[in-house]
């Protein structure tokens, strides 16, 4: 139904927008360093991926990140220069929030890089307005090999049966949790705890330490609980179904009028959403909730060791809520000049055991499973935890819903609203369910238009 | 333009110095950057507020639908605007007079001035990175370093500060003040242009200090009274990195910048139509202010070139 | 006397001690950020409270100024030095001229480009953002300085108000005196207002240089190679909300990204506070 509904839409648009965003893609390549230096050294390295013809291949690859991937990226793009003496590549990264300002602006000039870092949360958008290539044709004659790469990774990254967007990591939600204090108050944390047992854990901890108890209000356990009920939460939105969000907002409550529960007020001064002052950080807390790629900073801002387990789910859940998220793709510029070269590239950033032994991991658990054994070794504790939790995961997982719809962004926030309409008390979880459904299910209408 | 005489015909030296004439030179760089840089970016931004644009795919004429939307529909518009005003009409006259306030005793020129300037000038060099958006939160924080001063002095306080609706947007109004270092240079500047010879006859007409300052040093600082009002006006209506990263708005949108809100519609929600919808209400609404505060000019601004 | 030689040491160290006061409490949290950046980076945050670090280490400073992916923090500094520096000589060379233009030429249409010029001062970047993209990039000047530069050699709203406001407080007499000298428009601004609207033109100097030096809005819009990020750009890229920041590499930059301005400021700040006073116009 939903995909029928997204195919319509979809042809409506690419029908409606021969857009102002074609042409000129090629015309500014970077006025830097003048010279196209035509020959970089063409003795090193062996030069098996080269084009036959040898002609020689400008490419422009952006992504977001800080200092470890910059500089990782960096040199793995410099060893494929190395190897690949034809191809030359100009690099441009920045930070996350400038990063989709950026591109928005790229992709209004037509401008957009050969090669982008792409998020799932901003692929619907950008391959419904048609900027993104389509890779099928490339994983299909086998210049992007994905013979080790699960059909289900592949899978994330399309949309209507084609891909537009290769993973480059996995990652999964998970709870973090303080394992000093559920040991101090003597409880052990499933593997997967269920709600309700989460909230009988929190009360104990708190009367044996006073430490409190967080409950993530957030878009994630919305899924989560969706997900658990067999459904998916943008799905019973666009079909107007109050079933788990009723429930998800009566979990909120339930967790906000316990003693054991932050107050909104330290809520709203500590902010989960940011890493930095999570209340697990300075022990508010003694759990919080993110997906597995954070869990490492949260312990190098924490300074102390933090265990995980999955996402609690509903005592009476009838799916498998847990699921396994690309961390990030990388996706290929429909305006490209150079979309095959771009797409050799690709296959060597996920595929090639050395360049994943510079990138170590650093964007997610590589999606090559013999790439992901042979770096393993070579991590550190922490990242190592990661691994396997999202291997642990990745056994379990039932597949991750359809890349969010235009209007999430937007439903996000007023979740977010809601929520704390909630918490510092205004209205039932009745009344706000239903009043967040309607606004959510506008917002999604409206967007789809 | 100028009106035929009998004069003879001038040269072009006289013509360049024709006020009309070297008006038009003076402000060509203006006019040019302005027509070549903005006057088309403002006017397709006017023309976005019109359609519904997610800035991937074409714009899609929609009339006044934004408009429509953001009066009848939308109580977050409301809200940030709300808050705004708020913010704007603690933050501007507690800014200035802190600024003026401070201006005044560093005026004074003593060994030590040259030293105190640096320094209170210094927290506005910090501007708003990130250093001071963690600082700011931690300092009023419920266990920070404002309640422990309270209950040093006997207050006892372990208010969240930032996590109370009726608070948190005190915390960006006190941030504002605090960062006053720019009007403080401008108040700085504007008391040295006041002629000392207006001081030196008033002492000798037996002026004390407070009536120096009323007679003498508030009118005649009225000009840069004026610019800072104006400027800081702007200012406060458009303050976006306070909201911005250090409470996202939290909570419940009580601290949600108008800026902020239209950011948001523009580049998370994608919809820059509806943004420049917002853009363009608030620069009206601005303007409107401004060119209200213009017309009182001439009952309070005092200029020395027009007397 | 005795009595007022009293009041007036007593008023004196009164003074001293409120200004000095209040300067520690003003530059709190400046000391914090400086002692911040030799700390450990989950220090930092877990102990926010304490000023001084458990121990001083230069870890911070070393990491920070490696950069990103080869380029180090001198190259970033070098950038922000051209790009400030130049658009600062445009933005208050250009300005000052225009502002004498709306302060002592009466033409047509002045109005209407003076509401233009407040006009431009008041709309927010960010929704002029997309379409400036789409003009710079038709002009082909994406991927170099020059839209970061190049508009501020046009004039800018706030210091051509400001300068406005400085020159109206100048009397006319001057320029009449002048006139009768036979000095015309041009040899009034240059000889008679530009030397008495320092301060002004001073305030700019540094207000241009230190907005500029902030600003990573337009260079992240704009630039692409990273060999010509400023530094203000590069300090955002120790915090990455989606993997993990670095919170001391980036204060030990951003304290050191703070000098260029003081000293900017601590250079300048003298000829400020020299105005018509010391230059002995009387009015």
């Amino acid at each position: 139904m939903k995909r029928k509904v997204m195919a319509l839409s979809m042809a409506a648009v690419m029908a409606a927008s021969l857009t102002a965003c074609g042409g000129a893609s090629s015309t500014s390549t970077t006025a830097a360093s003048g010279d196209s230096s035509t020959s970089t050294t063409a003795a090193s390295g062996d030069t098996t991926t080269a084009a036959a013809s040898g002609d020689q291949v400008n490419l422009k690859i952006c992504w977001w990140g800080n200092q470890i991937r910059n500089d990782v990226t960096k040199k793995a793009v410099d060893l494929y220069m190395s190897q690949n003496p034809n191809v030359k590549i100009d690099i441009e990264f920045t930070d996350w929030s400038g990063y989709w300002d950026k591109l928005s602006a790229m992709a209004a000039g037509g401008n957009l890089p050969d090669i982008i870092q792409m998020d799932y949360s901003y692929l619907n958008q950008y391959q419904k307005s048609s900027q993104l290539a389509d890779l099928t044709p490339y994983l299909e004659d086998g210049t992007i090999d994905h013979s080790k790469i699960p059909d289900s990774i592949i899978e994330s990254g399309s949309i209507d049966g084609k891909c537009y967007a290769l993973s480059l990591g996995s990652n999964a939600p998970v709870m973090v949790y303080d394992k000093a204090i559920t040991d101090e108050a003597g409880v052990t944390i499933p593997e997967q705890p269920t709600i309700e047992e989460l909230y009988e854990i929190g009360n104990t901890i708190y009367e044996k330490t006073e430490v409190k108890t967080y409950y993530d209000g957030g878009i994630n356990m919305m899924q989560i609980v969706a997900r658990g009920n067999g459904s998916h939460l943008f799905d019973e939105i666009a079909a107007n179904t109050v079933d788990s969000l009723a429930k998800h907002f009566a979990y909120v409550e339930q967790f906000n009028t316990a003693e054991a529960a932050i107050s909104p007020d330290l809520l709203a001064e500590k902010n989960p959403d940011l890493v930095e002052t999570k209340p697990i950080i300075d022990s508010t807390t003694w759990n919080d909730f993110s997906f597995s790629n954070q869990f490492v900073s949260i312990v190098n801002a924490a300074g102390r060791d933090l265990a995980v387990c999955m996402y609690p789910q509903a005592e009476d859940a009838t799916t498998q809520p847990m699921y396994l998220k690309p961390s990030q793709f990388f996706s290929i510029a429909e305006t490209s000049q150079n979309k095959e070269e771009a797409a050799k590239f690709l296959n060597w950033f996920t595929n090639d055991v050395d360049c994943n032994k510079i990138l170590l991991g650093e964007r997610g658990v590589p999606v090559n499973t013999e790439v992901a054994e042979a770096i393993k070794g070579d991590l550190d504790a922490n990242t190592q935890l990661v691994f396997d939790y999202v291997t642990s995961v990745g056994e379990i997982a039932t597949p991750i819903d359809a890349p969010d719809p235009a209007g999430k962004g937007e439903i996000e926030a007023l979740g977010k609203t809601k929520v704390e309409d909630l918490r510092y008390g205004d209205g039932t979880a009745e009344e706000i369910a239903t009043s967040f459904l309607a606004e959510a299910n506008k917002i999604l209408t409206e967007a789809a238009q | 333009m100028s009106k035929p005489t009998n004069a003879p015909k001038k040269t072009l030296a006289q013509k360049l110095n024709q006020e009309n004439i070297a008006g038009y030179i003076f402000i060509l760089p203006f006019i040019i950057g302005f027509l070549a840089f903005l006057a088309l970016p403002m006017l397709m931004s006017f023309g976005f507020s019109f359609t519904r644009y997610n800035i991937l795919e074409s714009p899609t004429f929609i009339g006044i639908q934004n408009y429509i939307e953001m009066f009848t529909n939308d109580a977050k518009f409301l809200k940030s605007f709300g808050v705004t005003l708020y913010y704007a009409f603690f933050s501007v006259p507690l800014r200035l007079i802190m600024a003026l306030l401070v201006a005044m005793l560093l005026v004074k020129s003593t060994k030590l001035s040259g030293f105190y300037r640096a320094v209170y000038y210094l927290p506005s060099i910090i501007g708003s990175s990130v250093a001071v958006a963690i600082l700011w939160k931690r300092m009023w924080a419920s266990d920070g370093v404002i309640n422990a001063l309270l209950n040093a002095i006997g207050i006892p306080c372990d208010l969240a500060w930032l996590g109370r609706q009726d608070t948190a947007i005190w915390t960006l109004i006190i941030l504002a003040v605090w960062q006053f270092g720019s009007s403080m240079l401008i108040f700085l500047s504007g008391l040295k242009q006041i002629p000392v010879s207006l001081y030196e006859s008033a002492t000798v007409d037996g002026a004390n200090g407070i009536q120096r300052f009323f007679k003498i040093t508030l009118p005649m600082l009225t000009p840069t009274i004026f610019f800072n009002l104006i400027n800081q006006l702007i200012n406060g209506f458009m303050a976006f990195t306070q909201s911005y990263i250090i409470t996202q708005g939290k909570p419940r949108d009580s601290t949600l910048f108008y800026t902020v809100y239209m950011y948001q519609n523009s580049f998370t929600y994608n919809k820059l139509g509806y943004g420049c919808a917002l853009a363009w209400f608030m620069t009206l609404f601005v303007a409107l202010l401004t060119l209200i505060l213009f017309k009182t000019q001439n009952k309070w601004v005092y200029y020395e070139s027009e007397r | 006397m005795d009595s007022y030689k009293t009041k007036r040491t007593i008023l004196t160290v009164v003074y001293h001690v409120f200004t000095f006061f209040f300067a520690i409490v003003m530059i709190y949290p400046l000391l914090w950020m400086v002692m911040s950046s030799f700390k450990e980076t989950n220090e930092i945050l877990r102990t926010a409270q304490n000023l001084f670090p458990s121990s001083f280490r230069l870890d911070n400073y070393v990491t920070g100024w490696r950069g990103f992916a080869d380029y180090d923090f001198g190259i970033f500094f070098k950038n922000s030095v051209v790009i400030a520096g130049l658009s600062t000589i445009g933005a208050v060379v250009s300005s000052a001229v225009i502002s004498y233009g709306f302060a002592r030429c009466e033409f047509k249409g002045k109005g209407i480009w003076f509401a233009c010029m407040l006009l431009s001062m008041m709309l927010p970047f960010q929704v002029i953002m997309i379409p400036q993209y789409i003009l710079f990039n038709r002009l082909g000047w994406v991927g170099s300085y020059l839209p970061l530069i190049v508009p501020q050699w046009f004039g800018q709203g706030f210091f051509i108000f400001l300068n406005l406001q400085f020159i109206k407080g100048i009397p006319r007499d001057l320029d009449e005196a002048a006139k009768i000298d036979g000095c015309s428009i041009y040899t009034i601004f240059v000889r008679i207002i530009l030397p008495l609207i320092k301060p002004s033109l001073v305030t700019s100097a540094i207000f241009s240089f230190m907005w500029r030096w902030d600003d990573f809005l337009s260079a992240l819009i704009y630039l692409s190679d990273p060999i010509k990020y400023p530094v203000s750009y590069a300090l955002k890229m120790f915090s990455d909300p989606t993997s993990g920041s670095d919170w001391g590499a980036m204060f030990a930059m951003a304290t050191l990204s703070l000098i260029p301005i003081f000293i900017i400021f601590l250079t300048m700040q003298k000829y400020l506070v020299e105005g018509i006073a010391s230059t002995g116009i009387k009015g």
